[in-house]
């Protein structure tokens, strides 16, 4: 579905992705591990398009999306739920649920769709009028991942939900990406949180200094020495 | 003037560019010097053109100082000029000072508006700054008419001379020592640690709050000094023309130093200096010339300044700046003279 | 102030939410019109006409400063636009209707070609503006772009008026009135229609305005880019459609108060002058980029010109405001209605 290869892309004065190969299949549900500062956020942002690849290829179902606008690339069915979430301060939950389905023209639709995230998010149904900007860190979190479902899109591609979460909520989110995974939606995860990561996921890749160095299923990479070493404390 | 040390990206490296612009700064004083007793500047007509270009080159210099450092745009600049111009008027005509008291006194009151204005609006948005001091200078204009006792209004306060003569010339050199006095202190300033950390904040002022420093001092001492300055300028337009209206203050005399300061190039000071005296002259003989469109010179102002802000940020300075480049690198030796000759000749010929 | 009321009624948490300062400042602002619309009611109608434009003016202005970050000094060129175009579309009208005066469509409805044009050509300026010089600067840099776009504003308005200067002289040349008929008796009040036009006109345009922006797919897009525009593009939002947009749509709201105004300020070159100080009075003193504080201020600023006209002289109209702002400034510095949400058109 999703295709890297030979990735290299940075900013102005900074490359930071070297020849980044990567591949995400139809249902998969992947993630990219590495330490800070390895590209992680960066391949995300290079292949929703903020920013763009000096080299290489990005194929989405068979069709290079290299050089599309960020909008060009979300409307192909490639949701992207940033770091910061990128919320809609001044905006309720609700108002910012019906822009993240501004692609939708489907009245009827959209209503779906709304009541589909509050199921998966009852908390955010909960204070479904409370503005965005007062929401606690956990709420804003939920409310990315919720606006980004918002479209259906085939593909989400999910950076760090557990940052600046405490254990509790991270759980609900992981949980809430598991359940999208069994519902269908291909998930690509940044995380950070290696060990509960990989007992979720299917397969992972794990970069570093904006090279991919390994990759394998969940199982294999919990196995893995250099893993455990690096990222497991063992 | 003295230059390249006081572009953001010059490093100390650079021995070669510096020692070129020294050179090119002494040899365009020595022609501005010269200027009155070449043909055709030895009319009363040309050189009353060259005092109008010195004095709006000192004015889009102090300009430059908050515009091109601290990326604030004093919107009322004129009205500073004007303050600093009808406070010395008064002052004289009623106390019977000597005119060059004025010029102190100028720039206090001037100072001290813009001490008042920049605690004010300086602690927000740089745009908020900017609007306000338009607001303040309307509300200047406002009172110079409205107050009829003081500033007789619209119909203009007779102000007595500066010198005793009706001669340009020795206004000329008056105004170019001013000129060359303004362009001294304030590139002293900015290559202090002050001035180092005028350009951190304007950069980026959220980079240069979080190393320590206080952005609010540093922008508020910056606005005054050019307001102050703005007043020592508006006391020898008042002296020298003798006649001060409220127009003096007005949007259209700001924009034409802003234009003038943005065209020569932000962030240099030397480079409105340069571009004054040919931009100011030709507007003036185009005036002569097109007396029947006396809005054509305006049209080209706001022409040139929409060019260079899309295509030329960095203003003539910054084509000069890059010519003398390209001439240090080329001949390794003998580079300095005839390197200096060929840079300053688009400030100096016309 | 009745419409500043009507604007919050639904927004019982703003209200709420000020109930210091601000509401303190509007209510005695009701209170004084109140008192002062007993004893002479013409200024309570000038106010609510002129304050109308005025929020047009000033929403336009807040709108683009909110979604695109440009602080537009040429928003009072857009303004002398449509009186242009209310003078070039309206005198062969007018002499239609003197040639046939008892075509009631053509005399009662003719006057709204001129305003619908200049609405029309407002946008398209507006749209001709993105694209020639902001979507330009924003592939160049967007280093220092606020200032920078003030000053690209700041060019092309002395563009805007030195050309008009040039083409059609410094004279004033107006109309009148769009509507020569007598006096329309309102609750015991004798208005003209041409002041009663420009209110309902004004009220209508406002509230098509906010509903747009409130309640429309695309206003709420546009809301959503003011707030953040990654966030925007996430949602397959489109930046430079959204761009053009709000130029189009600011510029067209200037270009339309000129040509409804136009009975009160005649054509010159600098007639954008005195709207655009006024509606940067009124964004400054709403808070930058707040819409809806836009226009509740529009009226505040419309009443307190009334008053300074009436009471004190005309030629204080535009000093007191300054004080006026310097007063909210340091008691508010983000404005009446600024807070630490910011947005186009806060909830
Ligand atoms: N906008 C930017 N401009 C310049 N350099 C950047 C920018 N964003 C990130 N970088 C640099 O690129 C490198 C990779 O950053 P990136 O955000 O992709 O890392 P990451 O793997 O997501 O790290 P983290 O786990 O801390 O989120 C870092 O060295 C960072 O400093
Ligand atoms: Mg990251």
């Amino acid at each position: 579905m999703l295709k890297l290869k030979g990735v290299e892309s940075g900013y102005d004065l900074l490359q930071v992705l070297w020849d980044v190969e990567l591949e995400v299949d139809e249902g998969e549900f992947v993630a990219i591990l590495g330490p800070n500062g390895a590209g992680k956020t960066t391949t995300l942002r290079t292949i929703a398009g903020y920013v763009r690849a000096l080299k290489g290829s990005i194929e989405f179902n068979g069709k290079s999306i290299v050089g599309l606008e960020p909008h060009r690339v979300s409307r192909l069915g490639i949701g992207y739920v940033s770091e910061s979430s990128n919320l809609f301060a001044g905006m309720s939950i609700h108002e910012n649920l019906l822009v993240g389905a501004y692609t939708v023209k489907n009245k009827q639709l959209i209503a779906s769709q709304v009541d589909l995230v509050f199921e998966l998010f009852p908390r955010l149904h909960e204070r479904r009028n409370q503005l965005a900007g007062t929401l606690s860190g956990g709420e804003r979190k939920m409310l990315a991942i919720a606006r980004g479902l918002m479209p259906s899109p085939s593909l989400l591609l999910v950076d760090e939900p557990s940052l600046g979460l405490a254990p509790i909520p991270t759980l609900a989110a992981f949980e809430a990406l598991k359940q999208l995974s069994q519902r269908g939606t291909t998930i690509l995860l940044v995380e950070q949180n290696v060990n509960t990561t990989l007992h979720l996921v299917d397969r992972a890749y794990v970069l570093e200094q904006g090279k991919v160095v390994l990759e394998g299923t969940g199982p294999q990479l919990l196995s893995n020495k250099d893993v455990q070493e690096a990222y497991l404390g063992i | 003037m003295v230059t390249t040390s006081t572009t953001p990206a010059a490093s100390a490296a650079q021995r070669g560019p510096q020692r070129l612009g020294l050179i090119a700064a002494v040899v365009l004083i020595a022609v501005s010097i010269a200027l009155p007793f070449v043909p055709p500047f030895t009319g009363q007509d040309w050189q009353r053109y060259l005092v109008g270009a010195a004095l709006i080159a000192a004015s889009a210099v102090a300009f430059d100082f908050t515009a091109g450092y601290i990326d604030i745009v004093n919107f009322g600049f004129a009205a500073f000029m004007g303050l600093g111009g009808y406070t010395s008027a008064i002052l004289v005509n009623t106390y019977g000072i000597s005119p060059w008291l004025g010029f102190p006194l100028g720039a206090l009151t001037a100072g001290i508006l813009g001490l008042l204005t920049g605690l004010l609006t300086l602690r927000l948005r740089g745009i908020y700054a900017a609007v306000m001091t338009w607001f303040v200078a309307l509300a200047l204009l406002g009172l110079a008419r409205n107050l009829t006792d003081v500033t007789r209004g619209p119909l203009g306060l007779a102000v007595s001379p500066l010198l005793a003569t009706n001669d340009n010339l020795p206004y000329y050199y008056v105004m170019l020592g001013i000129l060359i006095a303004t362009l001294v202190v304030l590139t002293l300033v900015i290559r202090s640690r002050v001035g180092l950390a005028f350009r951190a904040i304007g950069q980026n002022l959220q980079a240069a709050r979080a190393s320590g420093i206080n952005p609010t001092v540093f922008l508020v001492a910056n606005f005054t000094i050019s307001c102050a300055f703005a007043g020592v300028f508006g006391v020898f337009y008042a002296h020298y023309y003798g006649i001060l209206t409220p127009d003096v203050m007005g949007t259209s005399h700001t924009i034409e130093i802003l234009a003038i300061a943005y065209i020569g190039g932000r962030g240099s000071l030397w480079g409105p200096a340069v571009i004054a005296f040919p931009m100011y002259i030709a507007v003036q003989l185009l005036k002569v010339q097109l007396s029947s469109q006396p809005a054509l010179y305006l049209v080209i102002y706001g022409l040139l300044l929409i060019l260079v802000m899309l295509y030329r940020p960095d203003g003539a300075a910054g084509v000069i700046r890059s010519l003398g480049h390209r001439l240090d690198r080329r001949p390794k030796s003998g580079a300095g003279p005839a390197g200096a000759s060929a840079t300053p000749t688009p400030g100096a010929t016309a | 102030m009745t419409t500043a009321t009507a604007t919050n009624l639904k927004q019982v948490p703003l209200l709420r939410r000020y109930l210091n300062l601000t509401s303190a400042i509007l209510v005695v602002a009701a209170a004084a019109m109140i008192v002062v619309s007993i004893q002479n009611p013409s200024l309570l109608v000038n106010t609510l006409a002129t304050g109308g434009m005025w929020a047009l003016m000033a929403g336009g202005l807040a709108l683009v400063f909110g979604v695109m970050n440009i602080p537009s000094f040429v928003h009072g060129d857009l303004f002398m636009v449509g009186t242009l175009v209310a003078l070039f579309v309206f005198t062969p009208i007018q002499s239609m209707i003197q040639d046939a005066p008892n075509d009631f469509v053509l005399k009662w409805l003719g006057p709204f070609a001129g305003m619908i044009l200049a609405f029309i050509l407002g946008a398209v300026i507006g749209v001709l503006m993105e694209l020639l010089l902001f979507r330009q600067l924003r592939r160049r840099s967007r280093e220092q772009w606020v200032m920078n776009t003030f000053l690209l504003t700041a060019g092309l308005s002395i563009m805007f008026e030195n050309v008009a200067m040039m083409a059609f002289g410094n004279l004033p040349q107006g109309i009148s009135r769009y509507w020569d008929v007598p006096p329309i008796d309102v609750l015991g009040v004798p208005v003209a229609m041409d002041r009663l036009v420009t209110f309902i006109v004004a009220m209508g345009t406002l509230a098509v305005f906010a509903l747009f922006l409130q309640r429309s797919r695309t206003g709420r897009a546009m809301r959503a880019v003011s707030m953040d525009e990654t966030g925007a593009q996430m949602a397959g939002i489109g930046l430079t459609r959204i761009y053009q947009l709000t130029l189009a749509l600011s510029c067209g709201l200037a270009a339309l108060a000129g040509a409804v105004l136009i009975w009160l300020t005649p054509f010159t070159p600098t007639v954008g002058a005195s709207p655009l100080l006024i509606a940067w009075y009124v964004v400054i003193l709403a808070g930058l980029g707040n819409v809806q504080g836009a226009v509740v201020g529009a009226f505040l600023v419309a009443m307190v010109q009334q008053l300074t006209g009436y009471y004190l002289a005309l030629n204080w109209v535009d000093v007191l405001p300054t004080g006026i702002i310097i007063l909210v400034l340091l008691f508010k510095p983000s404005g009446l209605f600024g807070s630490e949400v910011k947005g186009v058109w806060e909830q």
